[in-house]
């Protein structure tokens, strides 16, 4: 915004030699000064810790930080910087820093960190064996080059492994830049079996993703892990594949699971979510345009053997709906997104008792200001909403 | 007014057109920009980010389009908050309009304001022929869609 800040002065400046007045070149300077966009990046990942506290990391300035609070987002404790030296980091919209907790109860924590070519970036790791002090980072792919690795999601395995999964544009910039020789971007992956100490060398899970949207991970009900994304199926449909991964990250199967036939050349933004119930079944929200329904869907992504079909799909929430996240505890499903309703963004949830074959909608909250994507999480069998607002800060809210 | 005057004068209406600047875009100015009573020439309103490659040919489309016809007006706002990897982006366009990116208040308050049936995907793009017609586009546009919308031929 330099050259904004620069041309008001010198506007400012030359409207009072013009004028003769500097009372109103003051009043514009000012007015000016007071419309400079101060952002803040709202992007945090909540997570229960094994301790039963609610951990939060987000960025604050070039650090991420992790807090923690005991009693439910009352009090915080004194944030934990994650990254000593300061760096660049992604925490807007479909990306922000994640959280997770290893077996032996390490607190882990991953990032983006934007490098100044356009859209390239590295994926960042740091652990924390008393869930305060942090390793340095390390970079998680052996690939170093100034390109796309961005967008991760993170998981802890069944064997305990740590799954880091990202969308990355190698396979793009192989292509060699030839117009339409590429769809798309690649889903990488890559494996810690030391706890975060060290990754093994990452591999591709699947071709032609989508190239801004979050990706989300599952437990299948066996323990494997299932990654779901946003895929460019050909020529141009952007809906949904899913992964079923072996315990080394590379995929067992990928399946295209969403069918809405969204056929567009353009960036949503709008990454899905997955969780697999006590039952086995997988239950699935995402963001696709079509005629006549509402954005926001859910729906369970059930195997035919050598295919998913899409059971049970219903609109979550009204025209405006964006970003729902779903969780499943104690036989209860749970949704929330949010909805601009024209002067204030809301936060809903819809919970279901009967395994998604039919919900209940509640209103959690409202804000006039900014806001992140809210998250559903879990401690035991509770769940709880957490959205971030700029004006209210961090806020849970425990589901009925 | 002496003539120097008149040439700081000019000097100031020219300011906000230079490349490189950004105008911070609040919901009110935003639904004014995409009023078609606004708009008594062929307009182009182009949404995009610097995550969005397709914005990226959209935006090379328009610029080649407005350099073949100076009758064609192009706006673009940046759907988020301007930073160096916007001003490089847009930079490379020389586009000679105001360019617009999100200012403080609420991105999705600027967002309705922009377009209440605009779900945030990029790039997102809003025809005008400047006699009251608007028509809206989501994803990479043709030069037959513009010329279609505007009214304008580029041949």
């Amino acid at each position: 915004m330099r050259h904004f800040k620069f041309s008001c002065l010198l506007g400012a400046t030359m409207a009072a030699l013009v004028f003769g007045s500097a009372a109103a070149a003051e009043e514009r300077h000012q007015h000016a000064m007071s419309e400079r966009p101060v952002r803040v990046e709202l992007g945090s990942t909540p997570a229960f810790g094994p301790d039963g506290a609610l951990y939060v990391a987000s960025k604050r300035g070039e650090h991420v930080v992790v807090e923690r609070s005991s009693d439910l987002a009352q009090t915080w404790d004194a944030p934990r910087v994650v990254n000593a030296d300061p760096e660049a980091i992604s925490a807007d919209g479909e990306n922000r820093p994640k959280i997770a907790f290893a077996r032996d109860g390490s607190l882990l924590v991953s990032w983006t960190k934007p490098l100044s070519k356009p859209y390239a970036g590295e994926i960042r790791f740091a652990r924390a064996d008393d869930g305060k002090n942090f390793s340095a980072p390390i970079t998680v792919h052996q690939d170093r080059r100034e390109i796309t690795h961005r967008f991760e999601s993170m998981a802890v395995g069944q064997e305990g492994q740590i799954l880091i999964a990202w969308v990355d544009k190698r396979d793009l910039e192989a292509s060699g830049g030839k117009k339409d020789a590429y769809r798309g971007a690649a889903i990488y992956a890559a494996t810690s079996l030391d706890g975060g100490r060290s990754f093994q060398t990452e591999h591709k899970v699947a071709d032609h993703s989508c190239e801004c949207c979050r990706i989300a991970i599952a437990h299948d009900r066996d323990g494997a892990l299932l990654l779901l994304w946003r895929h460019v199926f050909a020529p141009n449909e952007r809906d949904h594949a899913m992964a079923r991964l072996n315990p080394d990250g590379t995929p067992a199967s990928v399946q295209r699971a969403t069918f809405d036939h969204w056929k567009i050349d353009a960036c949503p933004h709008h990454g899905p979510s997955l969780v697999v119930d006590e039952n086995g079944v997988r239950h699935a929200v995402w963001f696709n345009m079509t005629e006549g329904k509402a954005p926001v869907h859910y729906g369970r992504l059930i195997d035919r053997g050598n295919a998913l079909v899409v059971e049970g799909q219903i609109s979550v929430g009204g025209p405006r709906a964006a970003h729902a996240d779903i969780a499943s505890a104690a036989g209860r499903l749970g949704i929330v997104w949010k909805e601009f309703d024209g002067e204030r963004t809301n936060l809903f949830a819809m919970l279901s008792v009967d395994g998604g074959k039919s919900f209940r909608t509640l209103p959690l909250a409202a804000t006039a200001g900014s806001s992140d994507q809210p998250r559903i999480i879990l401690r035991q069998a509770t769940l709880f909403a957490f959205w971030r607002t700029e004006n209210e800060g961090f806020r849970v809210i425990e589901l009925p | 007014m002496s003539k120097g005057c008149f040439a700081l004068l000019a000097c100031l209406l020219a300011l906000p057109l230079q490349a490189t600047e950004f105008a911070p875009l609040d919901r009110n100015a935003a639904r004014q920009l995409l009023d078609p009573a606004n708009h008594r020439q062929p307009t182009v309103v182009t949404l995009w980010s610097a995550d969005c490659s397709y914005c990226k040919k959209n935006l090379q489309l328009l610029s080649s389009l407005r350099k073949n016809n100076k009758q064609l007006k192009v706006i673009s706002i940046a759907a988020e908050a301007a930073g160096t990897a916007q001003e490089q982006a847009i930079d490379r366009y020389a586009l000679p309009e105001p360019h617009y990116a999100y200012g403080a208040d609420n991105p999705e308050a600027i967002a309705y304001a922009i377009d209440p049936d605009w779900a945030g995907e990029l790039p997102r793009t809003f025809l005008f022929d400047g006699h009251g017609h608007l028509e809206k586009v989501s994803g990479v546009i043709s030069v037959g869609r513009i010329e279609k919308a505007t009214g304008l031929r580029f041949q």
